[in-house]
């Protein structure tokens, strides 16, 4: 089985899904019998999942339309 | 003597001493490189490692390919020489001129010729090879190791002939005859592929043979490449069924590609895109866009050269240095002594001449290599470079998906009408681009300045800046790219005027160190569900906050406004493997921070 850290020098591919299919088998084998690298990944793809899934920074149109606004109503002065 | 300049070198010269032992001669193909003995070794290490025994094919077969592809390609040096070296190996006379002329007279077994007619095609058409080819072998019973070693003999002899019609060696023995009757092959790669829709079948078919994981702690060259490049390209993932190919490949790559005492590393890249992007690789254009943004070029400007180098911002002599090395690698039979003496003339030294020949033969050989194996891409080629695949190889989009690329290219016509609207200062227009991209800008300019509050502020400032620059934009970046370059600068801008400026250089933040995780305990089973959904979305909000500015613009560009690693590293003008780092690294530290909120209670581990 490969040690923790060459499952460590995989880890990032292995969270964006893009390790070959020998690759992957190694480093699923050695998730299912190390326990620390096994809560590394777990919560290492449960914290990709929430930040993708938050919505996070999305700005409200209350916020951007009057922005807008603002540069569209000088970008006209500016212009006649 | 040969078209560059030759020094003597001591008989003991380790590569000559082995092709003396190996062949009973040094052929005056290497003798034609000694300005430069660190390429003679590079050849000399993948020579040997090709003709080492113990292989799945025997020697004599190997040569029988190496001759096979020089006559082909009518590479009178190279059949001169395969042809004594199989005589030495006991090949009768008649049976050498059966190989010549048409293999399929050659009193050979079928399995055999179904070889050579492989290797033959894949040195020929490399872009049409798909996973058929390799089913075709099989069906001799040929196995994996077999048919990897069938390829790298292949790019071996494409590396040769490319040397030898570069250097013009004198002949080692007499010439051969060539019957006249020979269809001449096609030369121009590029231009002879031969059905429609060839690229679609061969693109998502590969790898044609497996590759065992081999680690970069246990196997030493790949902890190098792991140090060169930040990452193992697939190209040599791939090959780990022969670690000992993989191994003199890697050297014969270092030997040739990093010293910077002839031509710059820079220089050596962009031929290596030049010339894939004439072969058509999409794989080594992907490839070497992402080296040359490592080194510092602007993405636009690797792009063009992949599309078409007369247009970038290199100097005249640097375009002329790639006009050789295309020609050279890919239309060979124009080429000739008066192109190496254009390039003196223009004040390139023979050394460089010489290394700028050693790294197109070089290309070809991975190019072919790529192909012969169906490697599987790192990275996304350019959009535009996709564009001239198609355009050349006449090849149509594939039918289910026609419906989707008609989609994607009327978004994309809208928004280059808009953007055309725009630049002839059409308020509405802009107004439109500003708001379908308004998420993009504010999200890139909360993830530099680390503050909601101030980048709502930039945001004006950036709307401004947009519309007074937009004259600039030329279209060679996708729009969003550009918008994100301007989106920075400002945001870059305000933090001068502020006090607390963090730098984004690629320098600064270390990428070397590895990260050890701290928090080892398990977390919950579904932690969506242990908050509300505006109460997750502040955590993960004040999480990515928390972080260092140059993992926070790539965790927010990629897991946030979720695109690709690719279009993140285009954006921020850094290589995909710097990307990739600074995501892990990011993510990481969002582990730590969000951990004491979804970890399993002490009571449960207890239970």
């Amino acid at each position: 089985m490969i040690s923790c850290e060459e499952f460590l020098a995989e880890f990032g591919d292995y969270l964006e899904n893009q390790v070959s299919p020998e690759v992957r088998q190694e480093l699923e084998l050695h998730v299912s019998q190390c326990r620390a690298c096994h809560v590394l990944y777990d919560s290492s793809r449960k914290t990709v999942k929430l930040v993708t899934e938050s919505s996070s920074f999305e700005l409200p149109e209350s916020v951007s339309e009057p922005i807008i606004d603002r540069v569209m109503a000088r970008l006209r002065t500016g212009r006649s | 003597m040969s078209f560059l300049g030759e020094v003597r070198l001591e008989e003991e010269f380790g590569p000559f001493a082995a092709f003396q032992e190996a062949l009973g001669f040094v052929p005056n193909l290497l003798y034609a490189q000694t300005l430069l003995p660190r390429v003679i070794e590079a050849q000399a290490k993948l020579e040997s490692a090709v003709r080492s025994p113990g292989g799945a094919i025997s020697r004599v077969h190997k040569e029988r390919i190496l001759l096979s592809i020089a006559a082909d390609r009518h590479d009178t040096y190279c059949v001169a020489l395969e042809s004594k070296v199989l005589s030495l190996l006991g090949m009768s006379e008649g049976q050498i001129d059966d190989l010549l002329n048409d293999y399929h007279r050659a009193d050979f077994p079928l399995a055999d010729l179904a070889l050579l007619q492989f290797c033959l095609k894949l040195s020929r058409y490399a872009p049409s090879m798909c996973s058929e080819d390799i089913e075709a072998l099989r069906a001799c019973g040929f196995e994996d190791e077999l048919i990897l070693e069938a390829v790298v003999v292949t790019a071996l002899a494409v590396y040769r002939c490319t040397l030898s019609v570069g250097l013009g060696p004198e002949a080692d023995f007499g010439p051969r005859k060539l019957a006249s009757t020979r269809i001449a092959p096609p030369r121009d790669v590029a231009l002879h592929i031969p059905s429609p829709g060839i690229h679609e079948a061969a693109r998502n078919k590969g790898p044609y043979v497996p590759a065992p994981y081999l680690s970069s702690k246990t196997f030493g060259p790949f902890a190098i490449v792991q140090k060169s490049h930040g990452f193992i390209p697939n190209f040599f993932r791939a090959q780990t069924l022969r670690p000992d190919l993989l191994e003199a490949e890697l050297e014969a790559v270092d030997r040739i590609l990093l010293p910077e005492d002839v031509l710059t590393r820079v220089q050596k890249e962009c031929i290596l895109l030049a010339v894939s992007a004439a072969n058509l690789n999409s794989y080594c254009v992907a490839m070497h866009c992402n080296l040359l943004r490592g080194l510092g070029m602007p993405s636009e400007e690797g792009d063009q050269i992949a599309v078409d180098h007369h247009g970038s911002n290199l100097s005249e002599s640097d375009r002329a240095l790639l006009d050789f090395a295309v020609k050279l690698g890919t239309r060979v039979s124009e080429f000739s002594r008066e192109d190496v003496v254009k390039l003196q003339t223009l004040g390139f030294t023979e050394e460089q001449i010489l290394e700028c020949e050693v790294v197109t033969a070089l290309n070809n050989f991975a190019n072919t290599l790529q192909m012969g194996l169906g490697i599987e891409p790192d990275f996304e080629p350019p959009p535009d470079f996709e564009n001239k695949v198609h355009l050349s190889g006449g090849a149509q989009p594939p039918i289910q998906a026609g419906g989707v690329v008609h989609l994607v290219d009327t978004l994309q016509d809208t928004e280059a009408g808009l953007v055309a609207q725009a630049q002839s200062g059409k308020l509405e227009a802009f107004e439109e681009l500003a708001r379908h991209h308004g998420q993009l800008i504010y999200r890139t300019l909360t993830a530099i300045l680390g503050n909601p509050a101030d980048a709502q502020d930039a945001m004006q400032d950036t709307l401004l800046s947009v519309f007074k620059h937009i004259d600039g934009f030329q279209g060679r970046s996708k729009f969003s790219t550009w918008l994100v370059s301007i989106a920075r600068n400002t945001a870059f801008q305000r933090l001068r005027r502020g006090k607390h400026f963090e730098s984004l250089d690629e320098a600064v933040c270390n990428e070397e160190r590895d990260f050890r995780p701290r928090q080892v305990r398990a977390w919950q089973d579904n932690p969506e569900e242990l908050y509300s959904k505006s109460e997750m979305r502040q955590l993960v909000e004040r999480g990515i906050l928390a972080l260092p500015a140059n993992y926070r613009v790539v965790v927010m560009l990629r897991d946030i406004q979720q695109l690709s690693t690719d279009e993140v590293a285009r954006q921020l003008g850094l290589s995909v493997p710097a990307v990739k780092t600074r995501l892990l690294r990011g993510r990481l530290m969002l582990r730590e921070w969000l951990s004491p909120h979804f970890m399993t209670s002490v009571k449960e581990i207890a239970q």
